[in-house]
């Protein structure tokens, strides 16, 4: 599913460059659920918007569904990332409009039918337990329940990879535990996820791969765990 | 047809974004309006001059007032002779008579000519010339029309008309450059409109970059909402264009009627309007296109 081959991402500040990753390699196959952990500046980030695509990487090969991203022409991008679900760590929600309207918005944008869009969002909004939410605007909602809409967003695409950058960084520890359930849910049912996450509580918890980062290197892989 | 719904959809939130801010969407609809205004009502005003003027224009003639004791049979008989002229495209006798009838009806001063004994007035023959266009023809015309017997005074009216004519042709072209530069105007008026919008839905704008929305997604309502302003502003132009019309229409009929001509003031019509309001539209269109992907372009950079 996700392929790195010697990938470098470089940037350049003034008269020094700052190296964010450094020569790094690994593979991810479908169906599985990796942890990527480190600290902060250890290229975490970085990785994450190398495979979102929102920037190209500096040297190396990038492979996700088969799709080179370093050759991935602009226009083809939007195309790209209809196969892709990202949580992030603020939600991005929009606080405008509705929880329907925000869960909506991958279907709206990708020229889905409109008859289709209702039962969809539904299905999603059900995934993510929040059916009974969808009139109302993300600012009433808990930081969990916010957090929730942000994953039915993510999924509501039915993308086979699911990217999530820090995903319980303002939450508590039971609603952590209830996300990170989700998650491996969603894994269960075939969907290939790569959480971003210093929690190592639930990393140890859900017992899956890990990948350490440290200075933009690798420097930890367990590898494919049950 | 899913996408002309996908259209309309996109069409009908803008109208209601605009309408969620109705102060801020009047204020720049009047800003266009006015703008656009301006270069359209003069525009109006020098057609109407205009119409006024080819009505004394209808081919340059030349007055020939005869001599008193010429009678009425030998006017005509000149006006058979000057008929044959190549130049000239016809004749028409206007009897003393039929002069003083004329007069007493346009002047004003009937009362005052029943004052005098007699009629103080020639009997004119008017020329109308089939080589107006032409300045070198009509001098030695005029010189022989002068120089035929009986012929008092020859007079060639349209000296005056040709300086009118090429006074309105500057001030059209002053209107078009003017109106070049108020075009111009707007488009920078909603331009700038609408990087402020795409500067406000920064955040809108990323998260559907992000899940998957292509440019031309992106860009959609934005292009939809400098058309509707400019749409809209053209058509409060052409609402502006029309009441000052309609203002300046009663005294322009009391002036029309000082002169006895039934001259009416003519607007913009249909046609025009709505290619005031299309106008509008197209440079709204434009405006939106170079900011929103000016805008967008700065955001990718960040």
């Amino acid at each position: 599913m996700i392929q790195l081959s010697h990938v470098s991402k470089r940037y350049l500040s003034g008269p020094s460059d700052y190296v964010a990753l450094r020569d790094v390699s690994f593979t991810v196959a479908k169906g599985e659920m990796v942890f990527v952990t480190g600290h902060s500046g250890a290229g975490k980030s970085t990785l994450l918007r190398l495979l979102a695509r929102i920037e190209r990487p500096t040297r190396g090969h990038l492979l996700v569904h088969n799709k080179n991203l370093v050759r991935l022409p602009n226009w083809r991008v939007p195309y790209y990332r209809r196969e892709l679900g990202v949580v992030f760590q603020d939600n991005k929600l929009l606080t405008d409009r509705s929880v329907f309207d925000n869960v909506a918005l991958p279907l709206v944008a990708s020229g889905v039918a409109q008859r289709d869009i209702p039962k969809r969002v539904r299905a999603a909004l059900d995934m993510v337990g929040l059916l009974d939410k969808e009139k109302l605007h993300p600012i009433v909602l808990s930081g969990g329940e916010q957090q929730r809409v942000g994953i039915a967003r993510a999924l509501v695409n039915r993308p086979p990879l699911l990217l999530a950058d820090e995903p319980t960084g303002n939450l508590d520890m039971q609603l952590s535990d209830s996300i990170f359930d989700l998650f491996h849910d969603f894994n269960r049912h075939g969907v290939t996820v790569l959480i971003v996450t210093h929690d190592l509580r639930q990393v140890e918890r859900l017992g899956k791969r890990v990948l350490t980062l440290k200075a933009g290197e690798v420097v930890r892989d367990t590898g494919l765990v049950g | 047809m899913n996408y002309l719904l996908r259209h309309v959809q996109v069409l009908l939130a803008t109208l209601g974004q605009m309408t969620r801010a109705p102060l801020a969407t009047l204020l720049t609809l009047i800003v266009i309006g006015i703008t656009l205004a301006l270069p359209s009502g003069l525009f109006v005003m020098l057609d109407n001059l205009e119409r006024v003027s080819t009505g004394w224009d209808q081919g340059a003639q030349a007055s020939l007032y005869l001599k008193r004791d010429v009678t009425e049979a030998a006017a005509s008989k000149l006006a058979r002779q000057i008929r044959a002229m190549p130049a000239v495209a016809g004749v028409d006798y206007i009897s003393r008579e039929a002069a003083l009838a004329e007069f007493r009806k346009l002047s004003g001063f009937g009362t005052a000519l029943n004052a005098l004994d007699g009629n103080p007035l020639p009997a004119v023959l008017v020329v109308r010339l089939a080589v107006a266009d032409d300045p070198a023809a009509v001098a030695p015309l005029m010189k022989t029309l002068a120089g035929l017997p009986g012929v008092d005074l020859a007079q060639l009216d349209i000296e005056w008309l040709q300086r009118l004519a090429a006074l309105l042709k500057l001030a059209e072209r002053a209107v078009a450059m003017l109106a070049v530069l108020l075009s111009l105007a707007v488009l920078l008026i909603i331009g700038n409109t609408i990087r402020l919008a795409v500067v406000n839905r920064q955040t809108e704008i990323e998260i559907i970059q992000l899940v998957g929305g292509t440019p031309g997604f992106v860009r959609r309502p934005f292009l939809y909402s400098g058309l509707l302003q400019g749409l809209l502003g053209g058509l409060l132009a052409w609402l502006l264009v029309e009441a000052s019309l309609l203002l300046l229409s009663g005294p322009a009929r009391e002036l029309a009627g000082l002169y006895g001509s039934n001259f009416a003031l003519t607007g913009l019509g249909a046609d025009q309007g709505l290619f005031l309001a299309l106008a509008g539209a197209l440079l709204g269109w434009i405006g939106s296109r170079l900011a929103v992907g000016w805008q967008l372009r700065q955001i990718a950079l960040r």
